[in-house]
């Protein structure tokens, strides 16, 4: 029983490596499309991790959460942003306030603060999340950083999603996730808020002729 | 079971009005399912009045003093922002701004707008509690961007990306009460649920819990509109359509106030109450003394009234963060108080604009002799608002600031200091800015009168709660006021 949790353990590490290094790749990459692409691949991690986790730790309705994410946030959101991108025609810069180099140095900064930060948290947990929870942390502040310093609108919603399946992961390792309600509606406000804010940006593109932030200076004091 | 009640009926109202096209039927529905709900909502106070909670659904529904007063406020604003929209929506669709068919979807996202209001405050699960208060960003992002212009695009954007992201921060707040509580608790299935994690709050890892309620209070506070993660609120309130910022103002930024007491119950009882108390007096501060220069040099009055909406959160902040038993009193009368204040400013502010197209308030001149009810009715609105004597506001006013300086804190009498003077250079720009628009010889010779009688009934019955509680607070009122101040305390 104790060798199975060890190798299991080591599983997730390696999967949550992967999930921290595709969110990394969101920092990096120019091309929006291949950003979408990261970020179906770590959905696709992140369902393989809770299948993992429902499977050793034996709670049934996790399965259910997996199933639910596998469908949602590897078929359905990427393939609604890429409808999107192709109906706006954007060209695939993805513009910055900061140079591709010094956002993944600061991004180098954030993983090792998060890892700092839960130093103190992490020593009464167990063996199964000892990395779980800074690189969930990681993932959610990488995700918040791409937010303010990028100008595109889609590229702050795959912020946006980052932050979202960092608490995802969060919860899964630490809690084994949340009641089922509960995942069940932030599925739902999820859904609907990448729908809404695909609408915005397919109006922002029609109004201002641009999906660039920046541009939208009109109410200041 | 009850309660359940409570929450269909938005939902049928919203799933009615969404199938009408004509506005002229339309905006009855709706004043009627509005109406509805508030009257069902006095029956549950009294209920409560005599029984203090009710459950329902296995502990899914939990409504408690504290709950009650919130949906009291989402009801009562609720009703007053339907009627309000019955005139103000016609008389927009008069001047052409949207074609009517548009018109169902306005009155279909105003209710279901409600009912995620009132599923925020009669949950007794906090994750469901989150959801729903992400759902009022949901429901209302194309309310803001309702006229589909340049800048009511801008507003929507900011709007769901800044909530959306605080409200993200606010999840991972909740994991980690809910990871801080798991060893308290025992068995994971309703292990979310407030009234039992409230039982055994004393047991939960301290660490955890204080990082939560940062996370909390960031998250939830971003959509209560408290400093610095305000940035969204103006914008929001001044781009969208004049009832709907009444609804912001008043109620949805109580609502979000109402999640971070939660946790502040929950935070006190594990930690005891110093810790949160303080962050919500430094947050509330920061919100009062942020809004003063924006409320000076303020041009258009909409955004004048948003920043007053941003001090008045803080002051209720501050009244939980003092804590005692006058503070904390004070603070939800307050939170009423401001509620209906502020929609029937908002109520004014749309009739302004119905005059006058513009909002900006240089170009306004002599509104006395142009739109008299509406202008008595602001001038009123003006003075509850900045805390004159005989009107409601003072009364909560002076409460919270005698908490604070009757407290023997060092820190709550500096804070107490700074927001009475606060609290007076609000005042005189508020006098400055407003008079200036509402006296004067009218420079344009716009048409005399109102818009219509609908806007006037809307502000007339907002007034008679005004005047009701500055003269007294009701005995029912006063009941679930001392009762919220048990369940903070938890006694």
């Amino acid at each position: 029983m104790a060798h199975q949790i060890v190798i299991n353990s080591k599983t997730i590490d390696i999967l949550a490596i992967l999930m921290l290094m595709s969110t990394i790749m969101l920092v990096g990459m120019s091309r929006l499309k291949n950003c979408i692409w990261a970020y179906a691949f770590r959905s696709f991690i992140l369902a393989w991790v809770s299948g993992l986790i429902a499977y050793f730790s034996g709670i049934h309705h996790i399965y259910i959460t997996t199933g639910i994410s596998l469908v949602l946030k590897v078929i359905i959101i990427p393939g609604f942003l890429f409808y999107i991108i192709n109906k706006v025609k954007i060209k695939n810069e993805v513009e910055s306030f900061i140079s591709y180099t010094l956002s993944l140095l600061i991004s180098c900064g954030i993983i090792l603060i998060a890892y700092y930060s839960t130093q103190s948290i992490l020593k009464f947990e167990n063996v199964f999340m000892r990395h779980c929870l800074p690189v969930s942390l990681a993932i959610t502040l990488v995700g918040f950083f791409v937010m303010i310093t990028r100008k595109k609108a889609i590229t702050q919603i795959l912020g946006l999603l980052a932050m979202e399946d960092g608490l995802f992961f969060a919860a899964l390792s630490t809690s084994y996730g949340m009641p089922l309600i509960v995942e069940l509606g932030i599925f739902f406000d999820i859904l609907v808020g990448v729908i809404i804010m695909g609408i915005y940006v397919y109006r922002i593109k029609e109004t201002f002729d641009t999906i660039d932030t920046d541009f939208l200076r009109e109410l200041r004091e | 079971m009850e309660i359940l009640g409570l929450l269909l009926v938005p939902i049928i109202t919203a799933g009615i009005c969404v199938f009408i096209t004509k506005h002229s039927i339309s905006k009855y529905v709706s004043i009627a399912g509005s109406f509805i709900t508030l009257i069902y909502n006095l029956i549950l106070n009294c209920a409560i009045y005599s029984n203090q909670t009710l459950e329902g659904f296995h502990g899914f529904f939990y409504l408690d003093s504290l709950s009650i007063l919130s949906t009291q406020i989402v009801t009562l604003v609720g009703f007053a922002a339907a009627l309000y929209s019955a005139g103000y929506m016609e008389a927009e669709l008069r001047e052409g701004e949207f074609p009517e068919k548009r018109l169902r979807w306005y009155y279909f996202l105003f209710h279901m707008f409600i009912f995620t209001m009132l599923l925020v405050c009669v949950t007794n699960n906090l994750g469901i509690m989150w959801v729903a208060i992400e759902a009022t960003t949901l429901s209302t992002t194309f309310l803001v961007g309702f006229y589909n212009k340049k800048s009511h695009q801008e507003a929507a954007w900011k709007y769901i990306i800044i909530c959306t992201v605080g409200i993200t921060l606010a999840l991972f707040g909740v994991i980690l009460t809910f990871h801080s509580a798991k060893g308290a608790l025992g068995e994971i299935g309703y292990a979310l649920n407030w009234s039992n994690l409230l039982k055994v709050a004393d047991g939960f890892e301290p660490h955890l819990m204080k990082l939560a309620f940062i996370f909390i209070l960031v998250g939830y506070g971003t959509k209560a509109g408290l400093a610095p993660m305000h940035t969204w609120l103006p914008d929001a309130h001044s781009q969208a359509p004049s009832p709907i910022s009444a609804l912001f103002s008043g109620v949805l930024l109580n609502c979000s106030m109402y999640g971070i007491i939660r946790y502040h119950i929950l935070t006190s009882k594990c930690v005891g109450p110093a810790y949160s108390g303080t962050l919500l007096m430094v947050f509330g501060l920061i919100s009062v003394v942020v809004s003063i220069p924006f409320i000076i040099i303020q041009k258009d009055y909409k955004r004048l009234l948003a920043f007053s909406s941003i001090e008045h959160i803080g002051i209720i902040a501050l009244g939980f963060g003092f804590g005692g038993m006058y503070g904390v009193y004070g603070a939800e009368l307050h939170a009423f108080n401001h509620a209906i204040v502020k929609s029937l400013l908002f109520f004014c502010a749309g009739n302004l604009f119905l005059k006058y197209k513009t909002r900006d308030m240089g170009n306004i001149m002599g509104a006395m002799k142009t739109i008299p009810v509406t202008s008595v009715m602001l001038v009123i609105g003006v003075f509850a608002i900045t805390g004159i004597p005989p009107f409601n506001i003072f009364t909560s006013e002076f409460m919270v600031l005698a908490d604070g300086f009757s407290s023997g804190n060092l820190l709550s009498i500096v804070f107490s200091a700074i927001l009475l003077v606060s609290i007076i250079l609000i005042f005189i720009g508020f006098i400055y800015n407003m008079f200036k628009m509402i006296f004067g010889v009218p420079a344009v010779t716009a048409k005399q009168g109102e818009a219509n009688k609908f806007t006037v009934a809307a502000m007339s019955f907002l007034l008679f709660f005004i005047l009701v509680v500055s003269l007294y607070i009701p005995p029912l009122l006063s009941k679930i006021l001392r009762n919220i101040y048990d369940i903070v305390r938890n006694v």
